[in-house]
């Protein structure tokens, strides 16, 4: 593991206590523009304006307690990272559905269920290792990236609003997120790390003096305390059998959703990341399942990771672990405090869609960077392109789709849902007919470096393998080749791969292969070809990660292992 | 031409002679390299700087041919610089122990500057 450049304060540090406030703060008013989610389904369920203040702040106080247990370490429960909780726009549909049908109890019923399978699935989940590889978790992470970036653009030119509204909108949206990418790339210090908190202030001032603040319709007519407990007077449960399907894909959902933001979490702590680390992923899923049924229990929505938080956290370099604590506390306040409730529920729409732009942009480059790590064969590309043009689709034909069978419209609605499904269903598919062994055998007389490049690419494609790994493998062979001289008849190369490993077996009829354990000094390599020989060996032993030369019948086999 | 072949190009900047690589340099092409090197330094070339940009990767037998030339250049009162040593290629100048054995810079920019 090896300390990314631009991360100021890693998962296990504590940044200094002002940074440490205002970063936990900042996050606090980026996962804020989430609570939009039960707002929508408060106004849906017809609640008075003082309970939907109370149904604000039971929300706040579950998110607080979900970004919690999504970033706890600990053996069973939490990620290990700093994974703040927000609400999505997954359990909107289903929990509309359900309060049409039995009111917000039976949504409140059927969100403690899908919590539960939520948590129930956690620790099968490495199992399934193969259902997501990680061009498939890069991939969901950009199609996650790029949605944001959608809802983003929406609430920013404030979605069917008259003419007159969108350009007020218009101007509030650029200003408020020119003011977050100038901070974040021309300044240093506070100015960076805090350029979105900065950056929404500066919208909700502009805002105010466009007129746009109406505090009137959130607030009850006898007016609100300085200081309440939130009324538990929603705290009731419905269950309904017919409505289990849904809430079981949107805890799927859920799911896949958090398969993409625990390791991008992961992997803005760590240059070296290759892979999820699924021990971090169970632990994420666990905490999600019960932070879901906790939200459920004291009356919300289900909670889910959220996605821009942690694109946050990559854009101001602040990932400590410790800023969930600043979180909970922060919720747990504010949710005694009916005034914070108003003044969340009248976020200006174009201030939500600058922060949701500017942080989707993260998202989506981190995701993009992950499938370009890998080399990508027709099968990886059709894989990757028709689930991207899937998630697209759900975005843009969304009224098309809206004719779906109601059961797969937990899919069909959402673009990261459809595009994951896709994604995962269409890898099954491709994995057929790849072998995880190839074997080629090469012609007698000089080294066809070509061929053997064009092999090892290929199959690397194929297996999606890394990158930079297939090119350490190419070099081996090509290295081994080279000392052994020309090429005998019966002379072979061998692959095999898994996610973890690639084995590379050349076998030819010749000496074995001298690897010496110093390095030749310069003078040696210059004086003769065997110190050229000893460079050869010495640059194989250093480039594999762990090289083996051994009789294989009347042959001489070279093995050469390369971690992946 | 395959695109992994071994690819020269000579240029001059100020004092300096460039020599862009691009390609694979093994046991197959490191004659080639040699000849170029030692027809720029026999041409009485005071500064010759190689451009490793566009290399995928070397073997054993170019990084032989690069001491040679460098020791050939030091006889010549002629120096080779490197620049451009990314990715994969760096690390097998790292691997050998050989990045003290050149004179190495960033950016083709930045070996220019200090010639």
């Amino acid at each position: 593991m090896s300390r990314p450049p631009g991360l100021l304060y890693s998962v296990d540090e504590t940044p200094p206590r002002t940074v440490f406030i205002v970063a936990g703060l900042q996050q606090v008013a980026l996962i804020s523009n989430s609570l939009v989610y039960p707002i929508i389904l408060g106004r849906e369920a017809h609640l008075s304006p003082e309970q939907l203040l109370d149904f604000v702040s039971l929300s706040m106080l579950a998110l607080g307690m979900a970004t919690l247990l999504l970033s706890a370490k600990s053996r069973f429960v939490g990620s290990g990272y700093l994974c703040p909780a927000g609400y999505t726009q997954f359990y909107l549909g289903p929990s509309l559905t359900a309060a049409h049908v039995g009111g917000l109890p039976l949504a409140f019923g059927m969100t403690a269920i899908a919590g539960i399978l939520q948590a129930a699935i956690g620790p099968a989940l490495r199992r399934v290792r193969f259902l997501l590889p990680p061009e498939i978790a890069g991939l969901v992470i950009a199609v996650v990236g790029l949605s944001i970036a959608v809802l983003g653009v929406r609430y920013g030119l404030g979605g069917g609003a008259s003419t007159g509204m969108t350009s007020k909108y218009l101007a509030i949206l650029a200003i408020s997120l020119t003011t977050m990418v100038i901070l974040n790339i021309w300044t240093k210090g506070y100015l960076r790390m805090f350029c979105l908190l900065l950056g929404m202030s500066v919208g909700y001032a502009a805002s105010a003096a466009l007129g746009l603040l109406d505090f009137s319709a959130v607030i009850p007519s006898e007016g609100i305390a300085l200081l309440r407990f939130p009324s538990l007077q929603l705290l009731q449960w419905r269950f309904d059998a017919s409505l289990i399907a849904p809430f079981a894909v949107v805890a799927i959902a859920g799911i896949l959703n958090l398969t993409a933001n625990i390791p991008y979490a992961q992997r803005i702590n760590d240059a070296d990341w290759v892979r999820p680390d699924f021990t971090s992923l169970r632990g994420g899923l666990v905490g999600n399942g019960i932070a879901t049924v906790i939200s459920a229990v004291i009356g919300s929505m289900g909670v889910n990771s959220y996605g821009p938080s942690i694109g946050l956290s990559a854009a101001t370099g602040i990932t400590s672990r410790s800023l969930a604590y600043i979180i909970a506390i922060s919720f747990a306040l504010l949710s005694l405090i009916p005034a914070a409730a108003a003044l969340i529920t009248t976020i200006p729409a174009p201030v939500v869609g600058a922060a949701l732009f500017f942080t989707a942009a993260f998202l989506f480059t981190s995701g993009l960077q992950m499938i370009t790590a890998r080399l990508l064969d027709s099968r990886k590309i059709i894989v990757i392109g028709f689930s991207f043009a899937m998630a697209m689709i759900a975005d843009i034909n969304h009224d098309l789709l809206a004719r779906a069978p109601l059961l797969l419209h937990p899919i069909v609605d959402n673009a990261i849902v459809l595009g994951t499904t896709s994604a995962v269903l269409l890898n099954l598919l491709m994995r057929i007919g790849v072998r995880q062994r190839v074997t080629m055998k090469l012609d007698a007389g000089n080294v066809d470096r070509e061929t053997i490049e064009e092999f090892l690419s290929e199959q690397g494609g194929r297996w999606a393998a890394r990158r930079d790994i297939v090119s350490r493998a190419i070099f081996g062979v090509v290295q081994t080749l080279e000392v052994v001289g020309d090429v005998q008849e019966g002379t072979e190369i061998e692959a095999t791969f898994d996610e973890f490993n690639l084995d590379v077996r050349v076998r030819y009829k010749g000496a074995p292969l001298i690897i010496p354990e110093r390095k030749p000094t310069p003078r040696e390599i210059i004086a003769s070809e065997e110190g050229e020989r000893l460079l050869a060996g010495y640059l194989l032993s250093q480039s594999a990660d762990r090289i083996n030369c051994r009789p294989y019948g009347n042959m001489t086999e070279v093995q050469l292992h390369y971690d992946h | 031409m395959n695109k992994t072949a071994l690819s020269m190009e000579d240029s001059h900047a100020g004092p300096a002679c460039i020599l862009s690589i691009g390609g694979r340099i093994d046991s197959g092409n490191a004659a080639d390299l040699q000849d170029r090197l030692n027809k720029l330094i026999l041409s009485g070339e005071k500064a010759i700087l190689l451009d490793f940009k566009e290399v995928l990767y070397l073997t054993s037998a170019a990084f032989r041919v690069l001491l040679v030339a460098t020791d050939e250049a030091e006889r010549n009162a002629s120096r080779i610089v490197l620049c451009g040593l990314v990715g994969q290629v760096r690390e097998l100048f790292e691997m050998g122990g050989l990045l003290e054995a050149f004179t190495v810079h960033g950016s083709r920019e930045d070996a220019l500057a200090r010639l």
